[in-house]
């Protein structure tokens, strides 16, 4: 279960969800600027972000299908090389809705998609962050997921506490927060 | 779209450097503020109508009841997206306390007011419990293997009456100084430690 402050699991929750409207809403005009009506009407194809989608799906409001980042062709691009597909344009947070989906949608493949994607990238990930010098990592990170990124951060710094406490090293640091430059906006 | 603002506020908080403040968007939480008063009178609008209709809101499942659910849901989104906001700020200050104090003006200016509080609060509640122990619980936070260290100062600070010397602190001199001491210079960025 996620936490209410958790930042990731809010701006997760934001992706959108392509849903059909099973019942019609009056004092909603939002969905569609350029109709005056105020009310979206039975039937209406909209785009809802997911935290609306997965309480109007709840109470048989709205049936949803599955955003386009779990499309059969991301699907079969998975399939082929899952290390070198682009995640983080398609999805930042693609294993997250993943698994909220999953419970919602009640679409078994997708847990076998994330599962093998996730087992084949986890892997590329760990060993680029220990061997990749830093001019080859750049191109790399660009296609991975918010997940990933953490993933990659974390085996870096392991690493390069490992090579700290073989060689020895400063034992008081400065605050982090001090000798940094001001940025000319603020 | 519906609860878009809030969440730009935590995706700005979100992508900014962890562990590090930027400045408090008043603006957009303004903003964000609105859009919850604009859902709790629509709110509040379906919810009368309905009752002079004389339906149930617990029953009835007609349109009023969906538009009043969605803009219910918006209400607690947004009031989510605030929380964490500034809720995942304070963690952010909290910490920052406990390594500098007091805070640099460059950090200050960043703050709202109820934040300029909490820190003032955080760090005379530090400050009493300190005294309360008579620890100074900021110091050592790495275990010391030797009491003197080689520092190295980045500031002319001037004669200092240290615990057991009495130094004078000119910039780029090289001194061996007693761990305790050099502490507190090292963490304001007045000196750097100096390993072989």
């Amino acid at each position: 279960m996620s936490q209410y402050y958790d930042l990731d699991d809010i701006i997760a929750e934001d992706e959108l969800v392509p849903a059909v409207f099973q019942v019609a809403a009056n004092g909603v005009g939002l969905f569609d600027s350029s109709d005056e009506t105020n009310k979206v009407e039975q039937g209406s194809r909209v785009e809802l972000p997911f935290w609306l989608a997965r309480e109007l799906h709840l109470r048989q409001a709205v049936s949803i299908s599955l955003p386009p980042c779990f499309n059969q062709k991301t699907r079969d691009e998975l399939a082929a090389d899952a290390a070198h597909v682009d995640l983080k344009n398609r999805c930042p947070y693609f294993y997250e809705l993943g698994c909220k989906l999953f419970s919602l949608a009640g679409d078994k493949s997708i847990a076998f998609l994330l599962l093998a994607a996730f087992q084949t990238r986890y892997k590329e990930v760990l060993i680029k962050a220990q061997t990749a010098a830093l001019a080859v990592a750049p191109k790399f990170l660009t296609i991975l997921t918010k997940e990933e990124m953490k993933l990659y951060e974390a085996g870096q710094s392991s690493m390069a506490a490992f090579k700290k406490w073989r060689m020895g090293g400063p034992r008081f640091q400065k605050a982090s927060v001090l000798g940094r430059k001001r940025r000319p906006s603020d | 779209m519906y609860g878009k603002k809030a969440c730009e506020l935590v995706k700005e908080f979100s992508s900014s450097e962890s562990g590090q403040l930027s400045a408090f968007n008043t603006n957009l939480f303004a903003q964000v503020n609105e859009e919850c008063n604009f859902h709790f009178h629509q709110l509040q609008s379906l919810l009368s109508k309905m009752q002079e209709e004389g339906s149930d809101n617990q029953t009835a499942r007609n349109a009023d009841h969906f538009g009043a659910l969605i803009h219910h849901l918006s209400l607690v989104r947004n009031k989510r997206c605030l929380m964490a906001y500034v809720y995942n700020r304070a963690e952010v200050l909290r910490s920052l306390c406990w390594m500098v104090d007091p805070l640099p003006e460059e950090i200050q200016e960043k703050l709202s007011s109820s934040e300029k509080e909490y820190s003032k609060n955080h760090s005379a509640t530090i400050k009493s419990y300190q005294s309360e122990t008579d620890l100074d619980l900021a110091v050592d936070m790495v275990p010391p293997k030797d009491p003197y260290i080689k520092v190295r100062v980045l500031d002319d600070i001037g004669s200092v009456a240290l615990s057991d010397q009495i130094a004078n602190l000119a910039r780029h001199a090289i001194l061996f100084l007693r761990r305790t001491d050099a502490e507190t210079y090292i963490s304001q960025g007045l000196m750097e430690e100096l390993t072989d």
